[in-house]
């Protein structure tokens, strides 16, 4: 380094030695940054990815690939904004009784497991939503198919029948 | 006797490597990350058991419904941005200035009715999200432009995956719209956007 060394010299003609500097750094505080760094663009780029409910509708335009349902074997849901109706079968029987629950893990859910349970395999959903309903309730129900493992499920528009049977039964 | 001395060890270790290593991730994280588009419109998705992650190697295009029922497009395909606007202006006769065109770029999202189009993009994308000019695209029988800007965008690109992004207490009429308008195109397959919750046991 460029410095005079003060203190004289003892012996005459000695060589100056230049003080020699430590080349090391502490590179802890450095390396403590590299890695919160590091944590942070990995968990914000891995948890920027949505997931996503792959949702299939039939195709319109093809006539003959209809699968066949009979009416008795089908459960029809009508998610509204506070609660869920449902009734088995055809809206205009007489005997066709439309009862109400909620969203809860007591209520669709063990309707749906019962359900199927009584009917076996050939139980299909069909989800008609009311006018009422969020698409929050949609995704609600379409997630309790997921969980209840029901393959068979329809979403339709209501139709004034099963409207009419929410209002004569007043639930 | 003399006492035998422990030799003394070092404690400080050289991290020259390790920092290599960790600056080396931090680039790479840093180079491939994407930042989340600022959104014109605060959409809470549903939260649903699902786990797979969105997908769409050839593009996606977004439709986005607010709380209110506003509509909204977005697509990650450039190309496909570039037409629908070249289409719909057509379509319209509005000439796109060099300016317009720069706020169609900055802006991520399509979400005003076609008529206002000239008045929207005469202004920065964050002046007309606060000037309340991000109505929605209309979807009704009476006009449905989103239908329009959907089949510009998959006359440019087909193989765009559709993936819809309702609000949670959105409508559900306007789900239906939107799902009907895009059956009349034969697009069948939809990925809803949720956020993820725990399946139950």
């Amino acid at each position: 380094m460029a410095e005079v060394s003060q203190d004289g010299g003892g012996k005459k003609g000695g060589k100056k030695r230049s003080k020699k500097a430590s080349t090391k750094i502490d590179m802890t505080p450095m390396v403590d940054l590299g890695f919160l760094l590091i944590t942070f663009f990995m968990l914000t780029t891995t948890l920027a990815k949505p997931v996503v409910m792959q949702l299939n509708m039939p195709d319109k335009t093809e006539k003959d690939d209809k699968s066949e349902v009979k009416m008795s074997e089908t459960l029809t849901v009508m998610p509204d904004a506070e609660k869920v109706y449902y009734y088995q079968g055809l809206p205009t029987e007489a005997s066709t009784q439309l009862q109400k629950t909620n969203y809860s893990k007591d209520g669709i859910r063990t309707v749906l497991f019962d359900y199927k349970r009584r009917i076996g395999d050939n139980f299909t959903i069909v989800i008609k939503a009311t006018k009422g309903a969020k698409y929050k309730n949609m995704v609600d129900l379409l997630d309790e198919c997921a969980i209840t493992s029901n393959k068979r499920y329809a979403i339709l528009e209501i139709d004034p029948d099963s409207e009419k049977l929410i209002k004569k039964s007043g639930l | 006797m003399p006492k035998v001395k422990a030799k003394r060890q070092s404690v400080s270790l050289d991290m020259t490597a390790m920092c290599d290593v960790a600056f080396l991730l931090l680039t790479f994280f840093m180079l491939t990350a994407k930042f989340k588009p600022e959104e014109a419109v605060t959409i809470v998705p549903p939260s649903s058991i699902s786990e797979k992650t969105i997908s769409g190697e050839k593009g996606i295009l977004t439709i986005s419904v607010s709380p209110e029922g506003g509509i909204f497009l977005g697509t990650d395909d450039k190309a496909a941005k570039d037409y629908m606007l070249e289409r719909m202006a057509n379509r319209l006769s509005v000439p796109v200035s060099a300016e317009m065109k720069k706020n169609y770029d900055a802006s991520e999202i399509v979400g005003y009715p076609a008529g206002a189009m000239r008045q929207v993009l005469s202004v920065k994308p964050s002046d007309a999200k606060a000037k309340g000019y991000l109505k929605g695209i209309p979807c009704d029988s009476a006009n449905n432009e989103l239908f329009l800007w959907v089949s510009y965008a998959k006359i440019s690109n087909p193989g765009l995956k559709v993936a819809i992004k309702g609000d949670a207490n959105s409508n559900y009429k306007v789900f239906n719209q939107v799902v009907g308008t895009l059956q009349e195109q034969n697009i069948n397959t939809f990925q809803l956007v949720t956020s993820p919750e725990g399946r139950p046991q």
